[in-house]
């Protein structure tokens, strides 16, 4: 531990200089359509439950959300009856390796932050604000594997990084028919945030997302409505031989946190490249900080 | 009642449906500043029955442009991103506005003293509230509308 510690770039930095200061929170009989509206406008994932002196409750994720839904609850069900809780603090004064040790251990991406009062938030700390910091940091510095490979080659290293060396080499898929609870059920067992349906032929058909099952929920669409209906189409594909800075610009583009990764020749699936994986390697973060150790 | 929400309120509203979407909101905010003759940055949503149900702003459009993976590649200075912002409002146009707007509304009635009006905008940092009338809507104070109220009082003086 000693010496991960002593290699360790972000080391000295605060969780106060990673959270975000914006904490979105509902009270504990907030109706699950107001959660899910909150979700969607604020594009977070999960939203804190606080009582009247604004102490947090718990929280309610997308996937609880999901979970109401599939379960059939009305879209007037308070908040604190689908919430889990308490959630989990840090402090602001908290190094970020303390931190990111806690949710590790939890296998959590999201911690709440107090300042004085410990169940008051005063700001939230999630995985993917530290994966942009560690773009900053990890650019600079000396252990950087690019760095190292272009002191090798003297190339720009980052610019020639294709996607097939950083995709992740499986795909989660379920046939186009798949109704809205089947796609439930699939995202509940992996744990994924979106699934892909494909048609006979396996060819990509289109994408749901949590974000998109809430909407549907707040629509309300019946659980047994298709899939297709909601599914976001075309899919966003990329070849695995395309360079990772024009995938990277598509995701940027299209607002996505993940593109599949298609054969060049016979267009067939062959993984999934995150947002969060492109830029932690485009970054040339290397295993000497705790962060990089985090799965996401 | 003298100096309250009614000498001060708009009473010529411009509303929106739950149902209508982003593209149809942001057509009529710009129809409304032309007819009202002032920027228009709000605006009330209202149901079949006239029930006010909540409001969109500015504010409201904005986050829903904000992309939402900024945190992780808003370090990347070197991406070329042109057209990102057409891109962006592409994806804007067909959501709908009862999934973004804001319900939690402060409400006033037309016997709201001017004073306790602008109490309300300074703590609750709103720059218009709703007037509200047996439960339906009858008006908006606008900030700038109280301002310029303001100010004739205090230059009298």
């Amino acid at each position: 531990m000693a010496v991960i510690d002593a290699k360790n770039v972000l080391r000295g930095l605060t969780v106060a200089e990673a959270m975000r200061r914006q904490v979105i929170a509902v009270h504990a009989e907030a109706p699950l359509e107001k959660i899910i509206r909150f979700a969607f406008k604020y594009k977070v994932n999960a939203i804190l439950v606080q009582d009247p002196q604004q102490h947090a409750l718990g929280v309610v994720t997308k996937t609880d959300l999901m979970g109401a839904y599939y379960a059939g609850l009305p879209l007037d069900t308070p908040g604190k009856a689908v919430m889990v809780g308490p959630p989990l603090f840090c402090h602001q004064g908290d190094s970020l390796d303390q931190a990111l040790d806690l949710m590790r251990q939890h296998r959590i991406h999201r911690l709440y932050v107090y300042d004085e009062d410990p169940r008051l938030a005063v700001g939230v700390l999630a995985y993917p604000d530290i994966v942009g910091m560690l773009y900053r940091f990890c650019t600079r510095c000396n252990r950087s594997i690019l760095r190292r490979k272009r002191a090798d080659t003297d190339a720009n290293l980052a610019e020639y990084l294709r996607v097939r060396e950083v995709m992740t080499p499986t795909v989660e898929t379920l046939d186009s028919g798949a109704s809205l609870v089947e796609i439930m059920t699939a995202l509940a067992a992996t744990r994924l945030a979106a699934i892909l349906l494909v048609d006979r032929e396996g060819r990509p058909a289109g994408v749901v997302s949590k974000t998109d099952l809430i909407l549907a929920y707040k629509h309300r669409l019946p659980p047994e409505t298709p899939g297709e209906r909601i599914m976001s189409a075309p899919v966003r594909t990329c070849s695995q031989e395309t360079y990772l800075a024009l995938a990277l610009r598509d995701m940027i583009f299209w607002d996505l946190y993940r593109l599949f990764v298609i054969h060049p020749e016979d267009h067939h699936l062959v993984g999934v490249l995150s947002l969060s994986d492109a830029a932690r390697f485009r970054s040339g973060t290397c295993r000497a900080c705790l962060v990089s150790r985090i799965a996401v | 009642m003298t100096d309250s929400a009614r000498d001060v309120m708009d009473t010529r509203l411009f509303t929106l449906r739950p149902e209508d979407t982003v593209a149809a909101a942001v057509a009529r905010f710009q129809q409304a500043s032309r007819e009202a003759g002032r920027r228009v940055f709000g605006m009330l949503v209202v149901d079949e029955a006239q029930h006010l149900r909540g409001m969109v702003s500015v504010y409201d459009i904005f986050l829903l442009l904000r992309p939402k993976h900024t945190h992780i590649w808003g370090e990347m200075t070197d991406l070329d991103l042109t057209g990102l912002l057409d891109a962006a409002c592409e994806r804007a146009r067909p959501v709908l506005v009862g999934d973004i707007m804001t319900t939690d509304l402060i409400t006033i009635t037309p016997e709201t003293h001017v004073l306790l009006l602008i109490d309300i905008m300074i703590k609750k940092h709103v720059r218009r509230l709703p007037v509200l009338e047996q439960g339906r809507v009858v008006g908006m104070v606008y900030l700038s509308r109280v301002f310029d109220y303001l100010v004739g009082k205090l230059v009298r003086g």
